[in-house]
């Protein structure tokens, strides 16, 4: 039974990363990001200034992390 | 002078971040340099608090819309004073100190990612770090998924008082007097390490048009000295007042989600944080941000921020009436209140001035950016007796000029 299960969603996996015409039907094209590329939607814009505000919180707070890698944004580039 | 903890932390941050911003200007723009102001004010209802300077200089450039370069320095001029002793009578000591902080990064970009690389060097009276980090990027499915991966090692040095006497005694523990005859072989002061490694991987889907969102996870593994060497905190009811000790060994999990929304009629966006921590010291936290910005006009755009944070305290950690009374919760013991339960909520605005030449005339410049802002951080303490449970509050203003070219 539950081998039977993993074969199904091998089979599923398989099938969409072979897929790559279907995936393409929920990817947002480049003709669509106009929106994305604004400065106010960048997760990692103004990266000094985060790294102020991060100075201060680091220092006030036990936690850490969040700020995300430089990774991320529209891929307008 | 009293040692900030948390500086290692900061560093690696300011390492992350000068790869990202030598990747935004590369993004966007040829060249860039910025300068920028932080003025972090903790007043005291018993003392004369801390205020903090932090200006910062920072310069990137794009070579062959390849190669992107960043450089910078920054410093931090600590005034103020805060208690020796963690306990509820000691007064505080009077205390000031100024950290240099240079780094320079460089990373290259190809269509569908890159990679990059980062050098920081901090250094203040009574502790150096030394700071490497690299990144890499890489864009899938038509630059709806980006993949990235964060590394970062810290080589960090702490001066401390020579506690070789102490050796299996903690309570005979003997705190640092002062920052005089660090680094320079003084009998009675010695060298501590502490090395730190930092693991940031992440995943961002473009979902919408209008919807960005990340997902992503922080892993920091500390090996080294890790207590305030100046601190000392009353424990058990003979009075004794060793140095703060804390575990050599630290494991810090954080797992946070990101997005950013568009509201195009309304010429804004949301940007949203949560972040789940866990370590191995038992502290564990929640943490929410929330940023609204908006244009107002062609070259004016404003935000809003609000930050909330909740969290519970290390194993190790009593407030000064717990130690007092009971002693130390096992072999180690803290006056830091990054290690007590409480709360802080933040709440600020910013506001941009944005200048473009106009289109029909040349220019030296690509735009001109003048900013400030101003945020109010309120702090929970457990209670009134935690550490700094006498600093309410703290205020943050902070000033910038950026120009693009």
């Amino acid at each position: 039974m539950h081998s039977l299960c993993f074969s199904k969603i091998l089979i599923l996996l398989g099938t969409l990363a072979v897929g790559g015409c279907s995936i393409s039907k929920w990817t947002v094209k480049p003709h669509q990001r106009e929106l994305l590329a604004d400065r106010i939607m960048q997760l990692d814009a103004e990266a000094q200034e985060r790294a102020a505000e991060e100075h201060i919180l680091s220092n006030r707070e036990g936690a850490i992390g969040g700020t995300g890698t430089s990774g991320g944004g529209c891929g307008c580039n | 002078m009293q040692l900030n903890l948390r500086r290692p932390i900061a560093v690696v941050v300011l390492a992350f971040a000068a790869i990202g911003f030598a990747r935004t200007a590369r993004a966007t723009n040829t060249a860039e340099a910025a300068v920028r102001t932080t003025m972090f004010d903790e007043p005291s209802t018993k003392n004369e608090g801390v205020r903090v300077y932090h200006p910062q200089v920072d310069l990137s450039a794009t070579v062959a819309s390849t190669l992107a370069i960043a450089g910078g320095y920054s410093a931090d001029v600590v005034t103020g004073a805060t208690p020796a002793t963690f306990d509820v009578v000691s007064a505080a000591t009077k205390f000031s100190d100024t950290r240099h902080l240079g780094h320079a990064s460089a990373g290259f970009e190809r269509p569908d990612g890159g990679i990059g690389f980062s050098f920081a060097y901090g250094t203040e009276s009574d502790y150096r770090s030394t700071v490497f980090s690299g990144t890499t990027h890489h864009d899938l499915y038509e630059h709806n998924f980006t993949l990235a991966l964060a590394y970062s090692h810290n080589w960090d040095r702490v001066c401390d008082a020579d506690n070789t006497a102490a050796a299996g005694q903690p309570l005979a523990l003997v705190a640092l007097p002062s920052s005089a005859g660090c680094f320079t072989n003084t009998m009675g002061i010695t060298t501590q390490k502490l090395n730190i490694d930092t693991f940031e991987p992440s995943l961002s889907w473009t979902m919408t048009p209008r919807l960005v969102v990340q997902g992503g996870a922080t892993i920091q593994i500390l090996d080294g000295f890790q207590s305030n060497p100046y601190r000392k905190v009353l424990v058990g009811s003979q009075n004794r007042t060793p140095q703060e000790r804390h575990p050599q060994f630290r494991q810090r999990y954080a797992l946070f989600f990101r997005m950013a929304y568009a509201f195009p009629d309304l010429r804004a966006s949301a940007l949203l944080m949560v972040r789940g921590y866990d370590d191995s010291w038992a502290v564990r936290a929640i943490t929410g941000d929330l940023v609204g910005t908006k244009y107002i006009g062609q070259y004016l755009l404003v935000s809003g921020r609000a930050h909330w944070h909740e969290q519970t305290a290390a194993s190790f950690y009593r407030d000064a009436d717990g130690y007092r009374i009971l002693g130390p919760a096992g072999q180690f013991w803290t006056g830091d209140r990054e290690l007590s339960p409480m709360g802080n909520y933040l709440l600020g605005g910013k506001i941009a001035f944005f200048r473009r030449p106009m289109q029909e005339r040349s220019s030296w410049f690509v735009e001109m950016e003048l900013g400030g802002k101003y945020e109010f951080l309120y702090y929970r303490p457990e209670s009134a007796v935690a550490p700094n449970a006498d600093r309410k509050y703290a205020q943050i203003v902070q000033g910038a000029f950026a120009m693009r070219f």
